[in-house]
């Protein structure tokens, strides 16, 4: 090839304009094209991971997606509740949002979205809470990003099933949300072990954000536990309610 | 401020990045034999990293991230896809012109890091640095002291690195394992040691 | 390189054992271990690889003529970029589940040296078809080095492979305890290095050049 410098120029400033084009095209078409696929992923783990927390599927199972969406569609119910712990309307504004699952109409557990800094970037997750107020039913971290093998641990079946059962109101009735121990609970005196989960051993650190993070959440959700732990001791919650007993204070 | 600090001392030591998420090894197993050289690199890494963290979280966050074009009245768009075709080609751009600026304005400089530039403008640390940053929803202050914290861990794993290679001139590794093998024998030895860092609080 | 002596089917090959990437030309380790705690990332990891380096090595084997000298390594980069994002947001609405467990690490297939090794060293100088099988012959010799050192890090470390549960109940029982370590980083490194030991002893392998 003769060309001169200026042909050899223009022809490198053509070519990379060419180029850019056709990757431009190529990766916009991929993205806009498989766009609604990944959201509906990311909709169907959210949607599982809820159903875990409530304990409507088992840690290790893997439902197909068709069973995920029939469950949640029958089980689950989303709703919006103001600060007061009232249910509002969703065309009112944001609100907190709460997932109420339910058995034949009786609502069995309620289900609170997770938002806690973790020691690397954020931990999000569900927790899960029995119809009495206070009771955890189970804990579910669908996204974070600490350490593997550490800190990571958090997405295993072994921790999270270790929240199941834990109280996060103590015998005054105060709230004392959960915590994450360093190390076993069964070193702790026995008033905590209730409140406490076993550690992972050499993530302190991860514990400790997310014993906050959890506190924090908690504590937002707080007059929805509190109107639910009432309801349940006035025996309320029947086993014909059709509506949430948070839902007559409206 | 602790945050900060606590930020720094995890990505020097516990989440070191070449130790705990294997980045810059090209450059780590190839350039370890000599000390001098690893400190420059070293140095010319955690200059980098500390310019291209910021500045790939300014492009991310003001071009890229869903809704990040609402100043522009396009808040509807979501780029984060092009975001690793952007990181890279801001990263290459950062070092390219890092390097006409040294080279113009501090030769001393120049002599000493010049010759690591191109090198590192395809290292996965740097990639990987801006990457873990948005995946981890950092501020932009975070992000500056995370990328000086992870160049720095870079910079002290692969002295060390240096190090214990200049001392085991002297040993009598196997045939087979000679070279590379031992290498991530002792990289294996050196991950273990700095994962006891993680029992740090602060 | 001339490589005119070179039959296809040795293109192919060599690239998965002679002259495998990680063990001998060291490039390419960095992405690599990250993923091998499970054999389910590490596989998907390599496919995505293999898929990136045939492609890029072809697309470049085609343009080679057209490339120009000054702008070589920026047109690689973009179109391997432009490769890895695709192999990404595939990922993503496929196989959700793993594109979340392998996160940053599909997008530093990118700064991969052997993608960009491959193209500078081969498919510059050669037709689209040997290209195209050089790439996908060394894409396999890294996934097999992947997948290798997924199996002993399941196996050792979890007891697992491929998610099922394979260490017998009684040896629990009887007192084995996983080995945590193969779990965490320091783990890989020491993996590598056997298996490239190991490498260097079997009969056929030319010691690695010092």
């Amino acid at each position: 090839m003769s060309e001169s410098p200026r042909a050899k120029r223009i022809h490198a400033v053509k070519f990379a304009l060419l180029v850019s084009v056709v990757c431009c095209l190529l990766i916009t078409g991929a993205s806009t094209g498989l766009s609604p696929l990944q959201q509906a992923n990311k909709r169907l783990d959210r949607q599982k991971n809820i159903l875990k927390a409530a304990g409507i599927i088992t840690p290790d199972g893997t439902p197909s997606r068709i069973q995920i969406q029939a469950l949640f569609q029958e089980k689950i119910e989303t709703v919006a509740v103001d600060d007061a712990g009232n249910f509002m309307d969703p065309s009112q504004g944001q609100g907190l949002s709460l997932y109420l699952y339910r058995e034949k109409k009786i609502l069995k557990a309620y289900v609170i979205p997770i938002e806690s800094r973790g020691l690397w970037g954020k931990i999000k997750g569900y927790i899960a809470f029995e119809r009495d107020g206070k009771t955890v039913a189970g804990f579910t971290v669908y996204s974070h990003s600490e350490t593997p093998g550490l800190g990571g641990e958090i997405e295993k079946a072994w921790f999270q099933k270790n929240f199941i059962g834990k109280k996060i109101y103590n015998a005054q009735n105060e709230f004392v949300s959960v915590s994450i121990a360093k190390g076993g609970i069964a070193a702790l005196p026995e008033t905590e072990q209730a409140h406490s989960v076993d550690g992972i051993s050499g993530a302190t650190l991860t514990g400790r954000y997310l014993t906050q993070g959890l506190k924090e959440n908690l504590k937002q959700y707080e007059s929805v536990s509190v109107k639910l732990r009432q309801a349940y001791q006035k025996k309320t919650v029947g086993n014909d309610m059709t509506t949430p007993p948070i839902k007559e204070t409206n | 401020m602790t945050d900060l600090l606590s930020l720094f001392i995890n990505s020097v030591f516990i989440g070191n990045i070449l130790l705990s998420y294997f980045l810059g090894m090209c450059s780590f197993i190839a350039v370890s034999n000599n000390i001098e050289t690893s400190v420059g690199l070293g140095f010319a890494v955690i200059f980098v990293l500390t310019i291209t963290a910021p500045a790939n979280w300014a492009i991310y966050h003001y071009l890229l991230a869903p809704g990040a074009l609402s100043w522009a009245g396009l808040g509807h768009l979501d780029l984060s896809f092009l975001k690793y075709i952007t990181f890279i080609a801001v990263i290459a751009a950062i070092v390219q012109a890092v390097e006409m600026i040294i080279d113009r304005y501090s030769p001393v400089l120049y002599s000493a890091l010049g010759v690591f530039l191109p090198l590192i403008a395809v290292n996965c640390a740097i990639l990987g640095t801006a990457l873990f940053m948005v995946e981890r929803e950092y501020t932009l202050m975070e992000s500056i002291v995370f990328g000086a914290g992870s160049g720095t861990g870079w910079m002290l794993a692969i002295v060390a690195m240096a190090t214990i290679k200049k001392k085991m001139r002297y040993a009598d590794v196997p045939d087979g394992l000679d070279g590379f093998g031992i290498t991530m024998i002792v990289g294996g030895l050196m991950a273990m040691a700095f994962m006891m860092f993680s029992g740090i609080t602060l | 390189m001339s490589n005119g002596n070179l039959t296809l089917k040795e293109t192919f090959f060599r690239g998965i054992w002679k002259e495998n990437p990680v063990a001998y030309q060291v490039l390419g380790i960095c992405s690599a271990l990250a993923v091998t705690v499970q054999m389910k990332t590490a596989i998907v990891m390599g496919i995505a690889l293999t898929l990136v380096t045939g492609a890029s090595n072809l697309i470049i084997s085609l343009l080679r003529k057209q490339i120009p000298p000054t702008i070589r390594i920026i047109v690689e980069l973009t179109v391997i970029a432009s490769l890895v994002i695709v192999i990404d947001q595939v990922l993503q609405a496929f196989l959700y589940d793993i594109s979340k467990q392998l996160s940053v690490f599909v997008g530093l297939i990118i700064t991969n040296c052997i993608v960009l090794g491959r193209a500078e060293a081969f498919a510059l100088a050669n037709p689209p078809l040997p290209s195209l099988l050089d790439g996908l012959g060394n894409g396999l010799g890294y996934s097999l080095v992947l997948v290798a050192v997924a199996v002993v890090r399941e196996l050792l470390g979890s007891g697992k492979l491929m998610g099922i549960a394979v260490v017998p109940q009684v040896w629990l029982e009887a007192g084995y305890a996983h080995m945590g370590l193969m779990t965490l980083a320091p783990g890989a490194f020491f993996i590598i290095g056997l298996l490239v030991w190991l490498k260097n002893s079997l009969p056929g392998a030319s010691h690695e050049q010092k």
